[in-house]
């Protein structure tokens, strides 16, 4: 992986970036607020992609938003970059700190600010966690839809930086479509409110840019989410099936019926063994791929679904069906699934996870090549994802201690991306690209398609400061894009040692 | 009257806008040209008429998924997916009976770049949340593509977010990917008469905080309620409060009598068939036949729902107009006499304690160039706005002026 | 997770265990949200993957470790939170005990720091010296404010009132009611048997109710926990042994069928020799045999039947989780189906379950931090305390107790206490 080269005269710089940071982010209760020592930063040094390793120059962890104000301020005119991280949990390498930039991290700014049933909107700090959100109105029957695997402990503001899905955003939507409101501060120092508690946004949608920018425009501080009353009955489904194409057939019919199931996940034999272990969620072990399907709603359409569920099964000739019989059931189906990834982690010292979507109907030929994979790569391959919009989550299986493994394992995650574009699908579902995936780009973009998408950039972070080398495989900067004829000329990143 | 070029292909708007950049012209996009009254009144030296381009050239309805030209007439979008059982969860409304055009005429370019939504917005979200990718010619005349026909995808920055809703001020649209969904199988609305604004908001709030999958929720006062078609509204002389059921036909039926143990407490509670349902319905959408005095002025005013009454009574204080509620409150729809002038002042300082935005959706071309149509911006949010416009139109080429001044 | 030990490193057979462990994170995060001191501070650096990774720093240089990483290592409360939470099966607490000790033997800690923290345990392991320094603390008490942070809240935690045990750690033999079901040995705790008797006192009354001849026996001390959570691996190493052997002396000479803790951080420390000998030839198997041995109080009564409940109209009460029986030793639903079935009405603290701040020294040596913990648990408990008309806060574990003692008005109980006080026994206080 290649990022841009650290800038020297910032590095030598570092120890008045320090002081600055100092006084605008005094010492805590708790302890030092800018973190500098080398144990410290190590603390800091990765995200969930934990192949890719780098300390920041510096850590500050700000309280408030003025505080978050000022260092991008400072930073903008003394031209140091920023990298803004919440719990550190992308998949995609999003969070990397870099050697010449200060880690901004949104760990402080864990409060519920309002709880506001009438207009059913929840009002938050950035770095709560996705599932605490759930939590805080679970006594009033609400919760907050999206549910990434991570949600105990994914930040809010990660999920909308990232877009976070999760296994029920089949019928309840990714983060973007639950999103009402933001508090975001631009690396000028500028403090924007989008949104709020009403909807669709004045002038252009600018929320809907964010979700999903990847820390790239602008450093989230506050969101306001929506909430949904819970379904008053929710029940899961555990479909085994001998064969991998049977199930992929089987979620093809279920959406062809008209039945949009509020989560429809598939987990293959190895994912099913190990979740198993840790979670004991009463999955069969003699079959090869397991479908569970959740159906919600009001108790007799739930009733009638399954029903409807149980006689495409049926006609598949499936030899497993169990539904889950009481709320603690349902969630012990599903604590399967969520902890899924890193229970992976007790069969194997390390593991990469994938994430590109396919059209539904490429599933069983696309979970075939990926078998066939495994093989050449010799690397063992667990399957687990989404399988109601496509979505698939190989978990790669290698130890980074041995030799070659890791390099391996990428290029088996390669290639699979790119069979997921050649089906018609997609790099990345819900992980982002971050630093992971940048390099594949030109795989789905032209250079035309990509440059409008910098522009964005340009628009909200002019001197390219926000999280460089990330999402983009060339650096554009802003002036030559600004040219009204444009010149081809790429400036690829110059090579440093990889990790 | 502006020269109207009418391209063919793709490469033709290319060709056209590129030449209108060497001629450091501009150009104002129109599909069917059914919203040309919605936005600021701009001068431009062609008219880029996209109704030629009009292919639905993807439709795969197992994976709820369509593409087609931007010129593609939403009648027949409608109809293609009708035969499937599927629709546009997000309802987009009809506006041409506010604007005076005849009926069905939009496009899904224009429904896209207008961002627009129905009584299912408070569910089932917006244009936005279902365009999955487009292929678009920027300001810069450079073509290029964003998003994919998957759900799931972040696969770069989400620029079908920013085309939806920009009026066609950044890029021309050449061609749309949209979600599908399956089409509910049955529909029923339940009713309550004759409560004032605060209790018919009070009304929709509590279903809506209950298990009912409440899909659409609007109150019309009593005057508005007299416009409708559908009998039983326009019989009664009262204010009409209704929300809207769909799904599997037992669902809708347990779901409808919860509502109606929820609203014993008031009186008058009735039911609304599948005919009757969606009749009311597409009129809420539409807006046109309930406010239909043309010479009038019409704001669409987004609000948190619980501010609702409270603002229009404040609104009311200060000027005699029309209003109704969708969005359980959260949407006012209002409109007054069309000479009167700063009415949208009068509606922003309301707004500025409740939050939301107001735009002027109708009004006479002299209204529409000295109130702002849509909301003003912050200092900081305007320099953003602008910024983005440089980047992608830094000639403003495209619709220039339409939304703000300058942009 | 990638190491980067050498080779030299791993042939250190504890050390390869470490890494082996190390290992098994894949850094997803999910110990985050369960750690105290992270919930608290938000910093990386304080919570259970931040310290895994400070601990990996130290243990792959060598050497003294940075005072930073010292910092880190200390602030944790060894609560086991995150070893719940954790699905790639990380084993925390042996790693930040093993990381204790290095600290231990490679940092020099400052004068006052190593006195006071030689103190404690000297201090609070001898049963006489403790009762002493308790009585010295009293009077203090009215001075408390010239001294520092960590010496004031030494001496706010002593309590006021010391009552004499009425039972001292003597070796002796309660002998069953009625017909002898089983024969077991207690252990006494040694902090707990001097702040409070009663506990001791009330578990031998309900046991012996229910059938049990219980014996203290001669030679049984302190657990070992209290050093071995500050580093100090050989005195605890110490105590183990001297516990050890005293218990198989029994279990040879009159047999025993089980070794009982009513207090859960040493029930976790027990249950743990297993582990701290395995690799000592001479002590494997007998540590196994007393770890296998050892119950938690409410596992044993789980076991057989609580006897028959004689009080009537019994209060509500509050129960909180220890960290060492809810992670140490998985025990959650025990304590609270005990005491339903004694006729209390069990009412939960809202939120996810935190740590009391207590922590065997910790809230000594951490006074801000489990100052606050100790107070936003007691604000989640005033929640539903009030409006559910609670007098009462039971929990398992002594240091629960005293530091929940130390900051509210509702009466902190042992849930034995209660158990012993709705079969027969007295009622608390006493």
């Amino acid at each position: 992986m290649r990022m841009p080269t650290p800038d020297a005269k910032i590095i030598s710089k570092r120890s008045i970036i320090v002081e600055r940071l100092q006084q605008i982010v005094p010492r805590g209760a708790f302890g030092e607020n800018v973190i500098i020592d080398s144990a410290g930063l190590s603390a800091y040094e990765c995200d969930g992609l934990s192949a890719y390793r780098q300390l920041p120059l510096v850590v500050v962890l700000p309280e408030t938003t003025e505080q978050v104000s000022k260092i991008l301020k400072y930073c903008n005119e003394t031209g140091v970059k920023v990298v803004a991280r919440g719990a550190g949990t992308s998949l995609s390498g999003g969070a990397l700190p870099l050697a010449d930039a200060v880690m901004l991290g949104l760990g402080k700014f864990n409060q519920i600010l309002n709880i506001d049933y009438a207009n059913r909107a929840v009002v938050t700090q950035s770095g709560v966690t996705n599932l605490s959100i759930s939590e805080a109105v679970s006594a009033a029957d609400f919760y907050y839809a999206p549910d990434p695997s991570s949600q105990i402990v994914c930040s809010i503001g990660g999920n909308v930086a990232e877009n976070s899905g999760g296994v029920h955003c089949l019928k309840y939507g990714l983060t973007t479509n639950n999103l009402l409101g933001l508090e975001i501060v631009l690396m000028n120092g500028d403090i924007i409110k989008l949104g709020g508690k009403h909807l669709d946004s004045e002038g252009y949608d600018l929320l809907g840019i964010m979700t999903g920018s990847e820390g790239l425009l602008g450093v989230i501080t506050e969101v306001t989410l929506r909430i949904l009353k819970k379904p008053e009955t929710a029940r899961a489904m555990l479909i085994g099936f001998d064969d991998a194409a049977l199930a992929g057939d089987c979620v093809a019919a279920i959406i062809g019926s008209g039945i949009i199931p509020s989560g429809m996940e598939m987990m293959d034999k190895l994912a099913i063994k190990a979740t198993e272990e840790f979670v004991h969620a009463g999955y069969p072990s003699n079959i090869e791929t397991l479908l569970i399907v959740e159906l919600d709603g009001p108790l007799d359409e739930v009733t009638d679904l399954i029903a409807r569920v149980q006689n495409i099964v049926n006609g598949l000739g499936s030899g497993y069906i169990r539904v889950s019989e009481s709320e603690t059931e349902r969630e012990k189906f599903w604590a399967g699934r969520k902890a899924a990834f890193p229970a992976i982690g007790r069969i194997t010292p390390d593991y990469y996870c994938v994430d590109g979507t396919i059209p539904r109907a490429r599933l069983p030929e696309v979970l075939m090549r990926i078998s066939k994979m495994s093989q050449k790569y010799k690397l063992r391959v667990a399957n687990v994802f989404h399988a109601g919009d496509g979505n698939l989550h190989p978990l790669i299986m290698y130890d980074a201690n041995k030799l070659g493994e890791l390099e391996r394992a990428e290029e088996f995650g390669t290639e699979i991306l790119i069979l997921c574009v050649e089906v018609g699908g997609v790099l990345t579902g819900e992980h982002g690209v971050g630093v992971e995936k940048r390099d594949l780009m030109e795989k789905v973009f032209t250079e035309e398609d990509l440059k409008q998408q910098q522009r964005l950039k340009c628009a909200f972070d002019p001197n390219g400061l926000l999280n460089p080398g990330k999402v983009f495989p060339t650096l554009h900067r802003c002036a030559e894009l600004g040219r009204v004829h444009i010149h081809h000329g790429q400036t690829p990143f110059p090579d440093i040692p990889r990790f | 009257m502006n020269k109207s070029l009418i391209p063919h292909t793709k490469k033709e708007v290319l060709d056209i806008i590129r030449a209108t950049i060497n001629d450091k012209a501009s150009i104002e996009i129109i599909g069917a040209g059914s919203k040309r009254g919605w936005g600021r009144p701009y001068q431009t030296s062609e008219l880029l008429d996209l109704s030629k381009l009009s292919t639905v050239t993807l439709y795969e309805p197992q994976e709820l998924v369509m593409t087609a030209d931007a010129g593609t007439r939403m009648e027949d979008v409608r109809q293609i997916l009708a035969e499937n059982h599927q629709h546009l969860a997000f309802e987009p409304p009809d506006l041409s009976l506010l604007y005076g055009g005849s009926k069905n005429t939009g496009t899904l370019g224009g429904t896209v770049a207008a961002n627009l939504s129905g009584p299912r917005r408070i569910q089932s979200g917006a244009a936005r949340d279902y365009c999955l990718g487009f292929v678009a010619i920027s300001g810069r005349g450079e073509e290029f593509k964003s998003g994919g026909r998957v759900v799931k995808n972040v696969t770069g920055f989400d620029l079908s977010k920013l085309l939806s809703g920009s009026f066609g001020t950044l890029a021309a649209m050449v061609s749309v990917t949209i979600k599908v969904l399956p089409s509910p199988e049955k529909t029923r609305t339940a009713l309550v008469f004759g409560l004032d604004d605060k209790m018919g908001i009070q009304a929709l709030s509590e279903t809506l905080q209950g298990p009912f999958e409440v899909n659409a929720a609007a109150h019309l006062p009593a005057g508005i309620a007299k416009n409708s078609s559908i009998a039983r509204i326009n019989t009664q002389g009262q204010s009409v409060t209704a929300v809207r059921l769909q799904g599997p036909a037992i669902s809708v039926e347990k779901r409808c009598q919860g509502v109606k143990a929820l609203w014993q407490c008031y009186e008058g509670f009735e039911e609304l068939h599948s005919h009757n349902s969606d009749g009311l319905w597409s009129e809420i959408r539409d807006i046109g036949s309930l406010l239909n005095n043309q010479s009038n002025q019409i704001w669409r005013i987004s609000v948190p729902p619980s501010e609702g009454a409270d603002l229009v009574a404040k609104i009311r204080s200060d000027i005699q107009c029309k209003t109704f509620f969708d969005w359980g409150g959260g949407l006012i729809w209002l409109a007054t006499d069309g000479k009167l002038e700063g009415v949208g002042t009068i509606i922003r300082s309301a707004l500025r304690l409740a939050g939301g935005h107001a735009t002027l959706l109708r009004g006479s071309s002299e209204l529409r160039l000295t109130s702002d149509v849509f909301q003003p911006q912050e200092p900081a949010l305007y320099r953003l706005t602008k910024s983005v416009k440089d980047n992608f139109d830094p000639g403003r080429v495209l619709n220039p002026g339409r939304m703000y001044e300058g942009i | 997770m990638k190491t980067n030990f050498t080779a030299d490193q791993r042939s250190n057979p504890l050390m390869a265990m470490m890494e082996e462990n190390l290992r098994k994170c894949v850094h997803c995060g999910f110990c985050l949200p369960s750690c105290p001191t992270y919930s608290v501070s938000g910093d990386e650096r304080e919570s259970p993957r931040g310290r895994i990774y400070l601990i990996k720093d130290m243990l792959e240089r060598e050497g003294a470790p940075n005072k930073e990483i010292v910092t880190h290592i200390d602030s944790c409360l060894s609560c086991l939170a995150c070893m719940s939470a954790c699905p790639s099966g990380v084993n925390y607490q042996h790693y930040i005990d093993y990381a204790r000790h290095y600290v231990e033997n490679h940092h020099q800690r400052r004068g006052f720091e190593r006195f006071m923290r030689m103190l404690l345990v000297y201090t609070i392991t001898h049963a006489k010296v403790f009762k002493i320094a308790l009585k010295v603390a009293k009077l203090a008490k009215p001075f408390s404010r010239f001294f520092g942070l960590k010496i004031s809240n030494m001496i706010s935690m002593a309590p006021t009132k010391l009552k004499t045990a009425e039972i001292t750690n003597e070796a002796r033999i309660y002998p069953a009611e009625g017909i002898r079901i089983k024969r077991v040995g207690l252990l006494m705790g040694c902090a707990q048997n001097v702040l409070r008797p009663s506990v001791n006192e009330a578990t031998i009354r309900l046991l012996t109710r229910m059938g049990m001849e219980v014996v203290v026996s001669d030679g049984v001390g302190c657990c070992g926990a209290l050093s071995h959570h500050i580093g100090k691996n050989d005195i605890a190493r110490d105590s183990a042994k001297t516990n050890i052997d005293a218990w198989l002396k029994e279990f040879d000479q009159r047999g025993l069928d089980n070794i009982i803790i009513n207090a859960a951080g040493c029930g976790t420390e027990v249950k743990d020799y297993a582990y701290m000998f395995k690799d000592d030839p001479a002590y494997k198997g007998k540590a196994q045999k007393i770890s296998d041995l050892t119950r938690d109080i409410s596992e044993l009564i789980s076991e057989h039947q609580l006897p028959t409940v004689k009080l009537s109209n019994q209060p509500n009460i509050i129960y909180h989780d220890a960290c060492s029986l809810i992670h140490g030793q998985g025990i959650r639903l025990e304590p609270r189906e005990h005491l339903k079935s004694a006729g209390f009405e069990v009412v939960e603290i809202p939120g996810r379950h935190f740590c009391c701040g207590s922590a065997g020294s910790y809230n000594l040596l951490q006074p801000t931090m489990a100052n606050e913990l100790k107070d936003r648990r007691l604000a989640l408990i005033g929640e539903v305390s009030d409006s559910n008309k609670v007098s009462i806060l039971a929990t398992g574990n002594i240091g629960c107790l005293m530091q929940f003692a130390s900051g509210t008005d509702l009466q902190v109980v042992h849930t034995v206490e209660l158990l012993d006080w709705a079969t027969g026994g007295l009622k608390p206080p006493y």
